[in-house]
């Protein structure tokens, strides 16, 4: 069965894209949130098995909602995808639980390989 | 000093706008884009939006604060025709105004070139500068302008730094500015090695 996967980015182009590289490569988006607050419920609402994160968010920011996801189930895989590649944020997201942070704009080979890595 | 003050702005002009179009050409799969020298001015709040031309066109502003250890505002204006071009190269889809997917990857074409901006600040000077969200206008570029400003709550002299840039075949030009606080703006300068400017 392919793996699902929970996007979660605050614009509606980068969700877009993402799901587009995610879908061809054999995973299966299961859902897409706008922003931290909706990521922590669909996640308790679909149990995915990858979730991709955006950071600068509004209503609740990406390192929120990881903090938040790690609560509910601590062997959540959350692979950060953030244009914000600044060392201390960087440090910041794994610390929080993150399991990969991918710098914007990214290519698709570099989403595949982080999906093939943390999702085996 | 105050040459020096823009010599050096100019040089994080130079840098910062080099990742930010180096991201927006990764955007675009490899597309060369042309960097015009960039230009730096301190300018009275009333003169910078004139210096920026043309306040009658209508532009796409995305605009950001910055927080953290250097507080600020950022902004990337396009015209409006550019800014459709862009949308074109990146959905594919041919419009001829701004529609929702429009809007939408504009903000995030912004919000990439103004973070690999700051991140190139960053990684020289060790600080931290956080982006907020993305704001997006499509207005005449002196309601845009004035809104950044007042965002900024800037009450004086303003720094702006203004590069232009261009890709070949397309026609796609762009202003990068950049408000960093004045006191933080000498904490980036002794970061650097130079002092206080």
């Amino acid at each position: 069965m392919a793996k699902t996967v929970l996007i979660t980015d605050d614009t509606a182009f980068m969700r877009m894209t993402l799901k587009n590289v995610i879908e061809k490569n054999g995973y299966q988006v299961v859902g897409e949130a706008s922003d931290g607050e909706e990521a922590v419920a669909l996640y308790k609402e679909l149990k995915p098995d990858l979730v991709t994160m955006d950071i600068t968010m509004p209503k609740m920011d990406g390192i929120s909602a990881i903090k938040e996801i790690m609560k509910i189930d601590p062997q959540a895989k959350i692979i950060v995808c953030s244009a914000m590649g600044q060392k201390p944020m960087v440090i910041e997201a794994l610390s929080a639980g993150a399991k990969d942070f991918l710098v914007k704009p990214f290519d698709a080979e570099r989403v595949v390989e982080s999906l093939r890595k943390i999702g085996s | 000093m105050r040459n020096m003050k823009l010599d050096f702005l100019k040089e994080l002009a130079n840098i910062g706008t080099g990742h930010a179009t180096t991201a927006l050409s990764q955007m675009l799969s490899g597309r060369l884009f042309q960097l015009v020298v960039p230009d730096a001015q301190m300018l009275p709040f009333t003169e910078a939006a004139d210096y920026m031309g043309g306040l009658e066109q209508v532009v796409v502003g995305i605009f950001v604060v910055i927080s953290g250890d250097v507080k600020g505002y950022m902004a990337c204006l396009h015209p409006l025709e550019s800014a459709l071009v862009l949308i074109r190269l990146l959905t594919g889809e041919d419009k001829a105004e701004i529609d929702d997917m429009g809007r939408s990857a504009l903000q995030e074409m912004g919000n990439i070139m103004v973070t690999s901006f700051l991140n190139a600040l960053a990684k020289m000077t060790d600080l931290l500068m956080v982006p907020s969200v993305p704001g997006l206008a499509v207005d005449m570029a002196g309601a845009v302008w004035e809104s950044i400003l007042a965002g900024a709550e800037v009450t004086s002299k303003v720094t702006v730094i203004r590069t232009r840039f261009s890709t070949e075949g397309e026609s796609i030009e762009g202003h990068i500015i950049f408000l960093p606080d004045d006191e933080d703006f000498n904490r980036i300068a002794r970061k650097v090695g130079l002092g206080d400017l």
